[in-house]
């Protein structure tokens, strides 16, 4: 008798385990049922006031000074807490603090005039001096921050000058037409609160930030979250939250599930979680551009000196499939549009129309041959841990040894792997998987592919690309531009010094209670433009 | 006695010395570099080089670690790498939400081991000590994520009694509220260290019950339960001093699966962050902060133990 009730006892136990674990999919759909809000419709087409939002980052914020803002969630929240001059959608400006910016007619001065009738979240009129201010503390070495190295246009500094409270003059040393992108990622810092510091970066008024932006700071819980508030005299008008929200939640899983329960509201998604997220129909699964290329790299400057001949990288390139290894990769084309060009398709001048070496095995063979390589061993560095990389690093050796290429993995921890990579003297590897978001002007991509450039981590080196990226560096006419980024997005294609694989989308859900997400605007790292649009429905 | 804890506190030093060399020696090993997470690619080497100088880390490591020993003795712990905040102030920032997590997680367990690990020696090898012993063993053998997520997922979402993570409602300042987000991951922690307990009572309980004095108490005709009650538990709970001692580390270190996964703002994540990050600052302020919990936490058990049973003399 008595070992029979221990049966019962260990077998409840187990059951109930088991059920509460495999019930993970289809419960999703029953609670969807006993939330009221799902079915509530939006009572009219009309915007309303009040409630809150709660957004889930995966992290503190590092620092709020837009300055010194590197990572994604200071990013996302300094996106709220300050305004920005202006940004660009598709190549079009939408104007914040700016009001115009207008360039000279010899292109060496661009002149903005910000908005009047501004002012920060503490009452302070905020003027031209806000912004000399701000380029200049960029300009300051003592104050590192890392947006410096964008306003030098060679190795001389532009220079910001007030000429009345509502206007300030930019004097570029030479033609660039890039300096609007590099405008675009200021948000100016207030004067009247950083004046005297001598390092604002660790500044204690960091602490309690002071922006110009929809929502200004109300508190911060470290390792919990921060909250903002309505800023009522926002220039762009009254914002309809009264609050947001950014929570933060270091795991995924419990993310997701505190997403169902309506603790958080908008949270970025991994693929593999959006079926379970969409069963509640709770929300709006979006997927939208990250402005980001993933690829393959190849490092020409191996010791072994086998990539550094055109055939054998394109070879290669030609073994593998661009469809199967987003497949493998991001699960599904929806999350991934193919790449064949190094610019991303927000960039300026963009075009997918290039050559291209895709899928054909019989031609890679063909070209190994041509080129005199054979027995060809190859490294490829991985970082362990990172599910995609591990899965592509597989197909990719499956499919190279298909043309007699051998390849030897070498996983490393991802810290290792960033240091081996980003150094421009390591001769121990050939093969990479790693991925940029550059910005949309194509400028910011010369670094990438000029000889001998600071981030040119494949050495690749074609004098006609180098001489192409220079002349667009100064360029100012957009027609003739135009046609120097074509024909280098075709000879850098050509090349093949890496294999475009994907611009990769990334995924938020939003709730359905919430409304105005087109008018806010979907954007790469920070989630939304402006939050001022969202509403409570 | 006062010698003894003169001469224990005077050891506590090159205790301390021995983990600040081992933990920055095996960080400066470990592959990365933390100037990493301050470059962009359009950085000029002589930003980069900037930055580097700026935190000291151009140096070479054992210069570092002098400068880092020479500021500790001072009492200052340092700045971290990525935020610049003072160690100090964010490791004393998240004190009271680990210890008050990790302090009711080992009472909780404590006070649950004592009566499971009772019966179960008293009961040994019959269902009841096998069915204890099952749930000492799930325990042990459990992925801690994986059951904070299963009883995240029963709770908050199915049964909707409590909230699946944090430790406040937003904006809401009340230890009712901070209690209810304790819950979950409290139960999941003392889950953990229940196990552990259970066993090593067990073990004690049935030790005692081969002694002397308990043949006597079934010779004079007490009942089972008095005896193990009443003379006992007593006994078992001596050596229940030297593991809540042993505990004290975690007390401060925190739970690093635990805490992550149900984002409670406790050292245990914010170690996690620093780690992820080579912020050795913090690294080493945590470790150390630890270690000397743990050394006074087990100097004190030993205190308690001579105090509760005068046959244990502490010689110095």
């Amino acid at each position: 008798m008595r070992k029979g009730i221990t049966g019962v006892a260990i077998l409840l136990l187990l059951t109930l385990m088991i059920s509460a674990c495999s019930s993970g999919n289809n419960a999703s759909s029953t609670n969807a049922a006993q939330t009221p809000a799902a079915s509530q419709e939006p009572a009219a087409g009309e915007p309303k006031d009040g409630g809150s939002l709660i957004i889930g980052v995966a992290s503190d914020p590092v620092v709020l000074n837009p300055n010194y803002a590197g990572d994604r969630v200071s990013l996302t929240i300094d996106q709220a807490l300050y305004a920005p001059l202006f940004q660009v959608n598709n190549g079009k400006k939408t104007f914040y603090l700016a009001d115009s910016l207008t360039p000279s007619s010899d292109n060496l001065t661009y002149t903005l005039k910000l908005k009047d009738g501004l002012t920060w979240h503490d009452g302070e009129k905020l003027t031209a001096d806000d912004v000399v201010f701000t380029i200049d503390s960029i300009l300051d070495e003592k104050q590192n921050s890392f947006l410096r190295a964008n306003f030098l246009i060679g190795d001389k500094a532009i220079k910001a000058v007030k000429v009345d409270d509502l206007t300030v003059e930019f004097k570029l040393p030479q033609v660039s037409p890039a300096f609007e992108a590099t405008l675009v990622q200021v948000f100016p810092i207030p004067k009247h609160i950083y004046e005297n510091e001598t390092n604002i970066e660790k500044s204690t008024k960091n602490a309690s930030p002071v922006g110009s932006g929809p929502f200004k700071f109300k508190e911060y819980k470290a390792g919990e979250y921060l909250t903002l508030e309505r800023f009522d005299n926002y220039f762009g008008g009254k914002p309809h939250l009264d609050s947001v929200t950014y929570r933060i939640a270091k795991d995924t899983n419990a993310a997701n599930l505190a997403l169902q329960n309506g603790e958080i509201n908008v949270q970025y998604l991994d693929p593999k979680d959006v079926p379970t997220i969409q069963a509640t129909n709770n929300f709006e699964i979006l997927p939208y551009s990250e402005g980001r290329l993933a690829y393959l790299m190849f490092n020409a400057n191996s010791d072994t000196g086998a990539l550094a001949k055109k055939e054998v990288r394109q070879a290669l390139s030609l073994a593998l499939s661009r469809d199967e290894l987003i497949q493998t990769a991001y699960t599904s084309s929806e999350y991934a549009d193919p790449a064949k060009s190094f610019l991303t398709p927000d960039a300026l001048y963009f075009t997918n129309d290039v050559p291209t070496f895709d899928n054909d095995a019989a031609k890679a063979k063909e070209l190994l041959a041509t080129a005199g390589e054979s027995n060809l061993k190859l490294r490829y560095i991985v970082q362990s841990g990172n599910k995609a990389q591990e899965a592509i690093s597989l197909y990719v050796q499956q499919k190279l040894k298909a043309i007699g290429v051998e390849v030897e993995l070498q996983n490393m921890d991802s810290s290792a792997w960033v240091q081996k990579f980003i150094d421009l003297k390591a001769t121990d590897y050939e093969l990479a998987l790693t991925g940029y978001i550059m910005g949309y002007d194509p400028d910011a991509y010369r670094i990438l592919f000029t000889t001998d450039s600071s981030s040119n981590y494949s050495h690749y080196s074609n004098s006609e690309v180098d001489k192409l990226m220079n002349d667009g560096a100064g360029e100012a006419d957009p027609a003739k531009r135009a046609e120097i980024y074509k024909k280098a997005q075709e000879l850098v294609a050509e090349d093949a010094p890496i294999y475009p694989i994907a611009y990769t989308k990334t995924v938020v859900a939003v709730s359905k209670n919430y409304g105005g997400i087109d008018e806010a605007v979907l954007k790469p790292v920070v989630i939304f433009e402006d939050l001022s649009k969202i509403y409570k429905k | 006695m006062r010698q003894l804890i003169v001469r224990r506190l005077l050891q506590t030093l090159p205790m301390l010395f021995f983990v600040s060399v081992v933990c920055f020696t095996m960080i400066k090993l470990a592959p990365g570099d933390p100037v990493l997470s301050f470059v962009t690619p359009n950085m000029h080497a002589d930003d980069i080089e900037r930055i580097r100088h700026n935190l000291g880390l151009d140096k070479p490591a054992y210069i570092q670690y002098f400068i880092w020993i020479k500021e500790m003795v001072q009492g200052n712990f340092g700045y971290s790498l990525v935020n610049h905040q003072p160690v100090l102030d964010q490791i004393l920032d998240r004190l009271p939400a680990t210890a008050g997590l990790m302090g009711s997680a080992i009472a909780l367990a404590v006070l649950l081991a004592i009566p499971l690990g009772l019966v179960a020696g008293a009961n040994r090898n019959r269902w009841v000590d096998k069915l204890i012993n099952f749930i000492a063993y799930i325990g042990i053998s459990i992925p801690l994520f994986w059951l904070a997520i299963l009883l995240m997922y029963l709770f908050a979402i199915k049964l909707h009694l409590l909230p699946s993570m944090g430790m406040r409602t937003i904006g809401v300042e009340s230890p009712l509220d901070v209690l209810k987000h304790g819950i979950l991951p409290c139960t999941v922690l003392a889950f953990s260290f229940l196990s552990g307990y259970v066993r090593y009572i067990r073990s004690s309980t049935i030790g005692q019950l081969k002694e002397e004095y308990v043949q006597i108490q079934y010779a004079f005709g007490s009942k089972k339960s008095t005896i193990l009650f009443r003379h006992v538990l007593k006994h078992v709970l001596l050596p229940v001093i030297t593991l809540i001692g042993m505990s004290m580390g975690d007390l401060v270190a925190g739970a690093i699966v635990t805490e992550t996964v149900f984002s409670w703002p406790g050292i245990g994540s914010l170690g996690m962050t620093a780690v992820k990050g080579m912020d050795y600052p913090v690294i080493m302020g945590i470790t150390l902060f630890s270690s000397l919990m743990l050394i006074f936490g087990n100097l004190v058990a030993d205190i308690l133990y001579s105090v509760v049973d005068p046959r244990i003399k502490l010689k110095g």
